[in-house]
């Protein structure tokens, strides 16, 4: 493996398997769009000097954290922080949205006490 | 015995298959096979990905305003064990299975007619654009004389 292939596999990444690890995990889009929803939060944070630039400089739309406000700044021009905002366009997905494409609806309908709907049963026959 | 939905793919997943992973918000994501499990992880979108469920429905690929898709439901109401009505129920399910299985087939029969002689239309205009590919005199002269044609055609169409 010379360096033009390390640095072409795995888009760079050196360890895919580290980089993969649960742990590793980046927030989901429908995470960051509660976060997007509360953005006061992000605003003032506690000091913690484990994240880049103490975590002062944070990106909620990438949930990124940045060393300081040149950088972040910064990276609102990139493509990279206008992909995602294109992205977050949309409304997140959600399980019942899988539901639904499977066909599967919920019907907690009031006085409906038999499994089986009579209305839809008789509205199948005059096919 | 509750059976779920596949996360991604949208799949009915069976007691004892699959993977459920719980996400460190304690929600919960199931799905039915590692392929799915997969596909998430690489944070890709289902509505995008052309072998899901979601995305079959949200491009029109399957029928979506049906009255036998209103049969299953998730009632949250308990209903008392009733003979009579289990034997009813189990006999509307096939019967419903069939009448979407002969709608389902109208559906498709639908969607894709006219394909044929849209990927007709396609060929022959990518020969007509590409005429200087064809080596043969005889055949880029027919072809040419299809071109005028059908120019004629459409000139006679605008001024009609």
């Amino acid at each position: 493996m010379t360096r033009y292939r390390r640095t072409k596999t795995h888009r760079g990444i050196r360890d895919i398997k580290r980089a993969k690890r649960t742990r590793a995990r980046t927030k989901d889009l429908d995470q960051i769009h509660e976060d997007m929803k509360t953005p006061e939060k992000f605003e003032q944070q506690a000091v913690d000097a484990d994240l880049p630039g103490l975590g002062q400089h944070y990106c909620i739309q990438c949930s990124r954290y940045f060393t300081d406000a040149g950088a972040l700044s910064d990276h609102y021009k990139t493509k990279l922080h206008k992909k995602r905002l294109k992205v977050l366009k949309e409304s997140p997905y959600t399980q019942k949205e899988a539901e639904a494409a499977a066909g599967l609806f919920t019907d907690n309908g009031k006085g409906r006490v038999s499994g089986v709907d009579d209305a839809t049963a008789t509205g199948l026959m005059d096919t | 015995m509750r059976l779920e939905k596949c996360y991604f793919c949208s799949s009915t997943v069976y007691p004892g298959h699959g993977t459920m992973f719980v996400r460190n918000d304690s929600k919960t994501f199931r799905f039915c096979r590692s392929k799915c499990h997969k596909n998430f992880k690489m944070k890709r979108n289902p509505r995008k990905v052309r072998w899901t469920k979601a995305f079959r429905r949200a491009a029109g690929k399957e029928m979506t305003i049906d009255a036998t898709l209103e049969f299953e439901k998730r009632r949250n109401i308990p209903v008392r064990y009733d003979r009579e009505l289990m034997a009813t129920t189990l006999k509307a399910m096939k019967r419903v299975a069939e009448i979407k299985a002969r709608r389902d087939r109208v559906f498709y029969k639908k969607r894709i007619s006219g394909k044929k002689e849209h990927e007709k239309q396609q060929n022959v205009l990518e020969i007509q654009r590409n005429i200087q590919l064809i080596g043969e005199p005889s055949l880029k002269e027919k072809v040419m004389e299809q071109k005028v044609m059908a120019t004629e055609e459409r000139m006679d169409m605008e001024t009609a």
